[in-house]
């Protein structure tokens, strides 16, 4: 891998589904070790955005460069970047027919080759940090979505990535288990983890983001840190967003 | 703790008499309605019980037979050879019985899940297949060599089944990956050959295999018709099982493909690790359906001149003054197709009930 200053670079990036244009000329630089909140109102592109950066979703136009490789159409390179970007999933995605642990582990000896015994010495130390490991041998059916979710974020680490992506996080758990998930987030953020995170969770974006971006309508519309962002937008779609969902 | 008042669930002292008078005896239609049912299956019964048990005739002639009220279960006892082994040389018969066997407990060790891996089921199936194969036909270890065209009963029955099975299913799998391919060459070719079997009555396909075939393949390619009507069956079970199995990827939601692509599994693993196993799961009841179906439509082979288990029924009392007894010979070839049948259906709720636990 190339080094590189930047962890993930975008630049003008434009991304349509049929005629409906949904990023218009998105440009982002992500600092190694940063911590990005994205936000903005429903159908802003947000998620889109995200989920270009791993390919889920493929741009028309611009460039996208993750730690340094260019994402283009080399499998090589998809396949690279995508063993250094873990993901987390607004409705978390693990494979129910597959236990917590074998959740854990498959990636791990699938991509990264390494035999079992250590993918489940390694995977039993990221579930002892997300506090679960008495369900390693449970089904993911037996969990809370807020175990569950935990559970989907050790599955990514067990991956050892770079770079984590979150995906509204915390939008499908009950709010009881918002805070279980938004703890295991902000340890993680704390041990230096470059994070790229689309939530609407406030309090979390003023912890520990480095800077808020907010989204309106396919385009970038502020990216300020979370002190200027929250008492001083500077514009009117971010302070109308803001007053509507601090507003009560 | 504060003092809570326990509340009681309400006691259920339901006596079997009590359900009984609640379910089939409360008001006067019911009771009507129970007791003409009653009388129905108990007069079957008494004439099933006299007939099949009492006044039936286990060894013997057809003269037995003809004094005799009850059932003449002698033509099975007489005639069970000819039932289970078709026109297979009398004295190599206990080929037959082994070979039966042999693809009996392929398919039975088929069905545990410790053999459900790339590696394991080819080689059980090598051997299964290959231990049929030599017993069958002979021609090693001092075995007279025994034509395809002489196979039959029983044996030639789970053959046929059986090699339907395991050539279709894989067969079916990747009919239904390619159907779902995101070149639309691929997907379009796929399904116009799916449709265009569909289209087909398995026996226009059958009578293809067998006697059309050979007049436009090249000789090597020929082989016997056996094994070409094995290949249009499979190719027959395999479009209809496709499309059970394009069904069960269709309910996986859209985010278990997503998980395993930005975990950095490849197509194949995220196919075979993520998509087909719970597939599976969700396709087991049309699946298991479609594989008793394959079981009897294996009946059909008979048209083409095949000895399978009912044309060699049919055989048993043709002959030798058996004839008015043909009652019993097909309850009996029905009673081995109940058998396999039920078996099936039995381990497709037990596999529905060990698979449930992961989805829930």
């Amino acid at each position: 891998m190339t080094t590189s200053a930047l962890a993930i670079e975008v630049d003008g990036l434009c991304k349509y589904y049929g005629a409906h244009q949904v990023l218009h000329g998105v440009n982002l630089t992500v600092k190694p070790g940063e911590k990005i909140v994205v936000c903005g109102p429903s159908g802003s592109g947000k998620s889109t955005l995200i989920r270009c950066l791993n390919k889920l979703e493929e741009h028309q136009q611009g460039r996208i460069r993750v730690l340094g490789t260019e994402l283009n159409d080399e499998i090589d390179n998809i396949n690279e970047i995508r063993r250094e970007v873990g993901m987390v999933f607004q409705h978390f995605n693990l494979f129910p027919h597959l236990t917590v642990l074998e959740n854990c582990v498959l990636a791990p000896m699938l991509v990264r080759k390494i035999d079992r015994k250590t993918a489940e010495e390694q995977a039993m130390t990221y579930l002892e940090r997300v506090k679960i490991p008495q369900k390693a041998k449970n089904y993911p059916g037996e969990l809370s979505g807020g175990q569950q979710q935990r559970v989907a974020i050790a599955r990514a680490l067990c991956m050892k990535p770079e770079i984590m992506l979150f995906d509204e996080p915390t939008s499908a758990l009950d709010p009881e288990m918002i805070s279980e998930v938004l703890d295991v987030m902000i340890q993680l953020a704390q041990g230096g983890m470059t994070m790229v995170c689309v939530t609407h969770e406030m309090g979390f974006a003023r912890k520990v983001a480095d800077r808020v971006i907010f989204m309106d309508q396919g385009k970038i519309v502020e990216d300020a840190p979370p002190a200027d962002f929250f008492d001083n937008p500077q514009h009117e779609r971010s302070k109308l967003f803001l007053s509507q969902i601090l507003g009560h | 703790m504060t003092a809570t008042t326990e509340i009681q669930a309400p006691a259920l002292n339901d006596s079997l008499l009590d359900s009984v008078r609640r379910d089939y005896f409360s008001s006067v239609g019911r009771t009507i309605l129970t007791l003409v049912c009653l009388a129905l299956i108990l007069s079957a019964l008494w004439f099933l019980v006299n007939w099949g048990l009492v006044n039936a005739v286990w060894f013997g002639t057809p003269e037995d037979c003809h004094k005799a009220a009850g059932a003449c279960w002698a033509v099975i006892t007489d005639r069970y050879r000819l039932i289970f082994f078709g026109l297979y040389p009398y004295e190599e018969q206990w080929r037959s019985a082994l070979a039966c066997l042999a693809i009996l407990a392929t398919v039975i060790l088929s069905c545990v899940p410790f053999f459900w891996s790339a590696k394991r089921l080819p080689v059980l199936w090598a051997l299964g297949y290959g231990l049929f194969y030599f017993l069958m036909k002979g021609g090693v270890f001092g075995m007279p060599v025994v034509l395809e065209t002489q196979w039959g009963g029983l044996a030639l029955t789970v053959f046929v089944f059986s090699s339907t099975v395991v050539i279709g299913m894989p067969l079916a799998i990747v009919l239904a990956l390619l159907r779902r391919s995101r070149l639309p060459v691929v997907s379009t070719v796929t399904a116009l050959f799916i449709d265009g079997i569909r289209s087909l009555p398995l026996l226009s396909i059958l009578f293809t295999a067998a006697i059309i075939l050979p007049l436009t393949l090249p000789g090597f390619l020929v082989g016997d018709k056996l094994y070409r009507v094995i290949i249009g069956a499979a190719v027959f079970f395999a479009v209809y099982q496709a499309e059970i199995i394009r069904s069960g990827i269709q309910s996986l939601p859209a985010g278990q493909e997503e998980a395993a692509t930005a975990l950095g599994l490849n197509y194949w693993q995220t196919i075979s690790r993520i998509v087909l196993p719970q597939a599976f799961r969700f396709a087991l009841p049309p699946t298991i359906n479609q594989v008793v179906i394959a079981f009897m439509e294996t009946a059909l082979i008979v048209i083409l001149g095949f000895f399978e288990i009912t044309a060699s029924g049919n055989a048993a009392f043709s002959t030798g003054g058996w004839k008015p007894f043909h009652t019993e010979v097909y309850s009996f070839v029905a009673l081995i197709y109940f058998v396999f049948t039920y078996s099936l259906s039995m381990y497709g709720s037990y596999l529905e009930r060990s698979m449930k636990l992961g989805l829930r």
